[in-house]
């Protein structure tokens, strides 16, 4: 019995010894601690002096409270495990231990246990990420909690974290590398004031919670630069608003120029041509009136009367007229020009030649152009009782002589209605005044012809002052007449002709009173012939003629002439009592 | 109309109060100021949970399991755990180092600190404490007991953290930092 308790005994001594001799062969890792992050839970431990290739560690863990050691690593070559997956209930437990010993083959080393309780006061507090923006000179952090995978859904540094959560920033310049602006901030989001600086600013970022002790470890350094903003929404509508006020500017001048001062122009319909002698004559003022006709010589008239027979007036119709017929050359510019000597006409009747040949560019009665050669008085008392005669002795038997020349005139002076008239003013002028007074009479219309051509303004005033039929004012409203008739050749042909039997009725009473009744029936009838071609013209004789009796039309008075005899009561009661 | 306003005049002033008497138990350890002991007792953590030789045994593990319905609960559990470490766990222990003393007696001074503000609320509302509060702290009392002495106090330091923590949790205490 006794012997079997021996040998049992030193079995079992021997046995204790061999693993105690195999225990402490190996040394145990002097240390052993956790380093913990949000949800990143690592053991480390120093090695075993003396370690081996074959050395490898054990690590168990154990959770406080509960009376069992779970191994997690049987063989560990690192110096370091990762326990996060077996502690994931950390922050709701009250901690774990962990233990390490070193393995070599069959030798193991003493536990090393961890020397704190591993809980929650050990978890170092660290920052996800920070984000940095810009905004109107201010740098906008926004701070970004740990979000570890591991962790579960609802653990959250957040609602571990509930309250307390702090932040230390460290701003700094880029340039200086050691000098740091400290601030600290209760929220997540943070700005700073950057005061118009331009540059480089990098930000840290320590999270801290103030109701523990937790440590908090600085995150990484987050650069931003900032530089001058040009394009700021401020600028930009500043800009746009200016750009729209002058466009605004620009479009308002603009519509001035275009529309506002637009130099206005007449319509076609009212523009003129270069003024003309109708015009000139309609213009000229009536300050010259009076015109006084004084008697002609009749020997003026007979010299310059041969002059006049060989030219041919009579059906000369071309431009030769103004080449050797220095009387017709005169009746053009008569419509054309005004009279600048206009006494120079009135003048003539006294047989003194009015000093206007000066006014003429040409100088001689010759010249073709306006009617300041009309004035020459040379030739005016020479052409004057000459071109009468012609007219004279034609008128009766020819209608070529004073129709021919108011054709020229008319062709050559123009489509004016005052050259033809003018032209037809002469004609009947001399007639009228040759029956009854060739030499003084005919002589003065055919001047009043050269000064109706240039005053024809004037004659309105020829017309009021002869309208009392007197023996002395007699002349005086023949000529008026006259000159008013002269204004429509057409009208003036058909007188003309018309006047013939009344010419010779005239001629053959010879009596004054009648010379004076039938010419003023002529030249009523010529007014009346005249008054219809001055239907439309603008001379101030027409609305003189109204009173006359000017109503009927062309054919009316050539009717009326042919029944002169039956007419001429008419007429000169008409007469009579315009001259009434 | 003022029979209205007067109903709800009185309905706000019983809600108010009602509060303020949530509020009050609660306030009754706000002005502690919790971040000292912590930091005491971090210094002081290390050396202390060192000599914990029973990693498997926990005293206040209880605790956690520990329901807490209403505020009176916090206030009873409160009450007791402060009369244990300062009736039971500062006086068994013995410490040989001056330094961890010192931070010790800062802790227990503390504690000491507690109980007073809490004695003078719970003066003025009864502080009655329910069954399930009541078997919590036996538990407690009884792992302290199945333990050596010097190892039991040792272990109860070691556990201040979780006690800290708990207090935190329940009492929502603002940091006087």
């Amino acid at each position: 019995m006794l012997p079997r308790l021996v040998v049992l005994l030193a079995a079992f001594l021997s046995r204790r010894l061999g693993s105690d001799a195999h225990g402490t062969e190996l040394p145990s890792p002097p240390s052993v601690w956790f380093e913990a992050e949000f949800f990143h839970h690592i053991l480390h431990w120093t090695p075993i002096p003396n370690q081996s290739e074959s050395t490898c560690y054990e690590v168990a863990l154990l959770r406080y409270g509960t009376g069992r050691w779970n191994s997690i690593s049987n063989c560990s070559q690192a110096l370091s495990y990762d326990l996060t997956a077996v502690t994931l209930d950390l922050y709701h437990s009250n901690g774990y231990r962990a233990r390490v010993r070193a393995v070599d083959g069959s030798r193991h080393s003493n536990w090393t246990v961890t020397n704190t309780r591993f809980s929650l006061d050990e978890v170092t507090l660290t920052v996800g990420s920070v984000k940095l923006e810009i905004h109107n000179g201010f740098i906008l952090g926004k701070i970004q909690p740990p979000r570890p995978k591991m962790a579960p859904a609802n653990d959250t540094y957040e609602s571990i974290f509930s309250h307390f959560r702090e932040y230390e920033i460290a701003i700094r310049k880029v340039p200086g590398n050691f000098t740091f602006t400290h601030k600290k901030v209760k929220h997540e989001n943070f700005s700073l004031l950057t005061s118009g600086e331009v540059g480089e600013f990098c930000v840290q970022v320590k999270p801290s919670v103030t109701s523990r002790t937790n440590k908090g470890m600085w995150s990484k350094e987050e650069c931003v630069s900032l530089t001058r903003q040009y394009f700021t929404v401020t600028n930009v509508i500043i800009f746009f608003a200016f750009v729209l006020l002058l466009s605004g500017a620009l479009a308002y001048c603009l519509a001035l120029q275009l529309y506002v001062r637009r130099r206005k122009k007449l319509p076609r319909v009212l523009l003129f041509k270069k003024p003309n002698a109708f015009i000139f004559i309609s213009q000229r003022p009536s300050p010259e009136t009076q015109d006084t006709i004084h008697p002609l010589d009749e020997e003026a008239f007979l010299k310059v009367s041969p002059e006049l027979r060989n030219s041919d007036l009579h059906g000369s119709t071309d431009s030769g007229f103004g080449s050797t017929k220095p009387s017709l050359q005169t009746e053009e510019p008569q419509f054309l020009l005004p009279d600048p000597h206009p006494q120079a006409d009135r003048t003539l009747g006294n047989g003194e030649p009015p000093e206007l040949g000066n006014s003429c560019s040409s100088g001689s009665s010759n010249s073709t152009d306006s009617g300041i050669c009309l004035q020459e008085p040379s030739l005016s008392p020479s052409t004057g009782p000459t071109w009468e005669q012609q007219v004279g002795s034609d008128s009766r038997g020819q209608d070529d002589s004073g129709i021919g020349l108011v054709q020229n005139s008319e062709g050559q002076a123009g489509d004016t209605q005052g050259g033809s008239a003018l032209g037809h003013d002469s004609a009947p002028e001399p007639e009228v005044p040759a029956e009854q007074d060739p030499t003084a009479v005919v002589f003065r219309g055919y001047l009043r012809q050269t000064r109706c051509a240039e005053e024809k303004a004037t004659k309105t005033g020829c017309l009021e002052e002869e309208l009392p039929l007197t023996g002395g004012l007699g002349p005086k409203f023949r000529g008026c007449l006259d000159d008013e008739a002269g204004l429509h050749p057409s009208a003036l042909a058909k007188g003309y002709l018309k006047q013939d039997p009344l010419e010779m009725t005239l001629a053959s009473s010879g009596a004054p009173t009648e010379q004076w009744n039938q010419p003023t029936e002529e030249w009523s009838l010529l007014a009346l012939s005249s008054c219809s071609d001055l239907g439309t013209s603008d001379w101030s004789f027409a609305h003189d003629l109204a009173p006359l009796g000017c109503v009927a039309a062309p054919d009316g008075l050539l009717g009326s002439f042919n029944s002169d005899l039956v007419t001429l009561p008419l007429i000169s009661s008409l007469h009579s009592s315009d001259s009434s | 109309m003022k029979l209205q306003c007067v109903s709800l005049w009185l309905l706000g002033t019983i809600l108010m109060l009602c509060s303020v008497d949530n509020h009050g138990l609660r306030r009754c350890l706000i002005s502690t100021d919790m971040d000292h002991i912590e930091d005491s007792f971090q210094e002081i953590k290390r050396a202390i949970q060192a000599k914990d030789t029973f990693p498997n045994v926990t005293i206040l593990s209880t605790l956690e399991t520990l329901q807490i319905i209403k505020p009176l609960d916090v206030c009873c559990v409160t009450k007791n755990l402060l009369a244990f470490y300062v009736d039971r766990v500062f006086k068994d222990h013995q410490e040989p180092n001056p330094k961890i003393l010192r931070k010790i007696s800062s802790i227990a001074n503390s504690f000491l600190y507690m109980q007073k503000t809490l004695r003078q609320c719970q003066e003025q509302r009864q502080c009655h404490c329910r069954q399930e509060v009541t078997n919590v702290t036996r538990v407690i009392h009884d792992n302290y007991d199945q333990l050596e002495v010097r190892s039991a106090a040792v272990k109860s330091l070691g556990e201040l953290d979780i006690f800290l923590a708990w207090i935190a949790k329940n009492h929502e205490v603002t940091s006087s930092a």
